[in-house]
């Protein structure tokens, strides 16, 4: 028994070493994907080709659901909450369409 | 000049103008502010054609074929147009990868400017591509950098350089991110098709160009000239354009790039990209080995030609045929064959939507005297 343990816990170290470790810059930036993801699409979705809400929200809907998102039409500003962290994407201009925000950076006035 | 010369050049002056209005008359149709209009007429060839491109729409699983717009031009004329709510004639559409296609027309007009060569070392105009002095604009063209990105989102999300590069570790700087992936092989040794090598090219564009140039450069290079007025190509924070991936514009002015194509550059009286240069769009990438599923890659398009000891791509399609292709099903293709342009956006969610098959019915209908 005590054997049987110890060849689990040896085999589930070998494949965290084995996968975990060489892939962890990409581990690390996996649950950053979805939520970029949605604010960033849904706010193209909306504010560049002009669709409508519901028809965006389903647009983006993933696998993964996130938690919720934050549409804030005054600044064309799109917010995604989900597997802990928070991403924001922002309508720039006419041209320019939207892009991700980094942590922090408020849209410019338009 | 003597007096004999002159009834003999104002002859010949006589005949050219002749010779010119006789060719303006038979001739080419552009499209102005709009496209000229002369609708299909309805058939059972129509009929097939709709019932395979607009099934009932399935809004809860996503299943099937879903497109959101059909635009068919012939002869430079608009034949055929459908749209799906809530795309409409207005909507600029998301283009995903058709924007490499589109990249390449801005690359083929800095080109006909004399902007590069395509054998210039791309850190000439991209210097954090210093490490790979080896590296050839003709390289990142044809999809054979070399560098060791991982295209796959679908199913190695984890390892997708694209989701990095769209979505996380790349996303301030896309090209900066494409940069830093090292040689996985020598350039212009093998094909790995790369929305990292797109990227790129969007990178030495900017340094092809004066300063201050760059923003404006495809509406003006590319989108005035063509009377396109619904594009938007969005750039990331260092203000590259994401070429690979986020250009928009409704499916009318994308039939615009495909009549350009289809007129190898020319536009009216203007030329916008060199004959060679659609040429270099137009053959396959060096070396290529044919695959069993999809098109030949060429210069940033996609051909349907018959490689040696491969079938054609597109059995049911002209082996001139060529296309720009984006993901969820955009498409832009291209019959010289047959002078057709047709533009579908879509948002396939499965594999169910074969080109083949939609380009099959849509020659049935589109092109007269053709049986079903």
């Amino acid at each position: 028994m005590r054997r049987r343990h110890t060849l689990l816990l040896g085999s589930a170290v070998l494949l965290a070493v084995a996968v975990v470790w060489p892939n962890r810059a990409h581990l690390a930036a996996f649950p950053d994907i979805i939520g970029a993801y949605s604010a960033k699409e849904y706010c193209s979705c909306r504010y560049v080709s002009g669709n409508p809400a519901d028809y965006c929200q389903a647009y983006i809907e993933q696998y993964i659901p996130i938690d919720r998102l934050r549409d804030e039409p005054a600044s064309r500003k799109v917010t995604a909450f989900g597997l802990g962290r928070t991403h924001s994407a922002a309508w720039l201009g006419p041209r320019e369409g939207c892009r991700l925000l980094a942590e922090g950076e408020a849209p410019p006035a338009s | 000049m003597s007096a004999m010369a002159f009834p003999v050049r104002a002859l010949l002056t006589c005949l050219a103008v002749a010779v010119l209005a006789a060719g303006q008359a038979v001739a080419e149709s552009w499209p102005g502010r709009e496209w000229a209009r002369q609708p299909v007429v309805p058939s059972a060839a129509l009929a097939a054609f709709e019932a395979y491109a607009f099934p009932p729409r399935d809004e809860v699983e996503r299943r099937g074929v879903r497109s959101d717009a059909v635009v068919a031009i012939r002869d430079g004329v608009l034949v055929y147009e459908r749209y799906a709510a809530p795309t409409t004639e207005a909507t600029p559409h998301l283009l995903w990868s058709i924007s490499k296609s589109l990249l390449a027309c801005l690359l083929g007009s800095a080109y006909g400017e004399g902007r590069f060569r395509l054998d210039d070392p791309a850190a000439r105009y991209y210097p954090p591509l210093a490490a790979h002095p080896e590296l050839r604009l003709r390289h990142l063209l044809n999809w054979t950098s070399g560098l060791a990105w991982e295209e796959d989102y679908e199913y190695a999300p984890l390892t997708s350089s694209v989701l990095a590069m769209l979505y996380t570790r790349g996303r301030k700087d896309m090209a900066g991110f494409a940069a830093q992936h090292a040689a996985g092989v020598a350039p212009g040794t093998r094909f790995s098709y790369s929305s990292g090598d797109s990227i790129l090219l969007a990178a030495t564009l900017k340094g092809m160009l004066v300063a201050g140039q760059y923003a404006d450069y495809p509406w003006r290079a590319l989108f005035e000239p063509l009377g396109i007025t619904s594009a938007v190509w969005e750039r990331d924070a260092a203000g590259t354009f994401v070429g690979a991936s986020y250009a928009y514009m409704n499916a009318r002015d994308l039939a615009r790039v495909g009549l350009l194509m289809l007129r190898d550059g020319r536009w009216g009286e203007r030329r916008l990209l060199p004959a060679d240069w659609v040429a270099f769009n137009r053959a396959p990438v060096p070396g290529y080995r044919p695959r069993p599923e999809g098109l030949v890659p060429g210069g940033h398009w996609w051909l349907n030609l018959p490689l040696e000891g491969a079938p054609q791509p597109w059995p049911d399609v002209p082996a001139d045929a060529f296309a720009a292709l984006g993901h969820w099903g955009q498409a832009l293709y291209v019959l010289p064959a047959e002078r057709l342009v047709i533009v579908r956006f879509a948002d396939d969610r499965d594999p169910s939507y074969r080109h083949n098959d939609f380009l099959r019915l849509a020659r049935a209908a589109f092109v007269s005297g053709e049986a079903p």
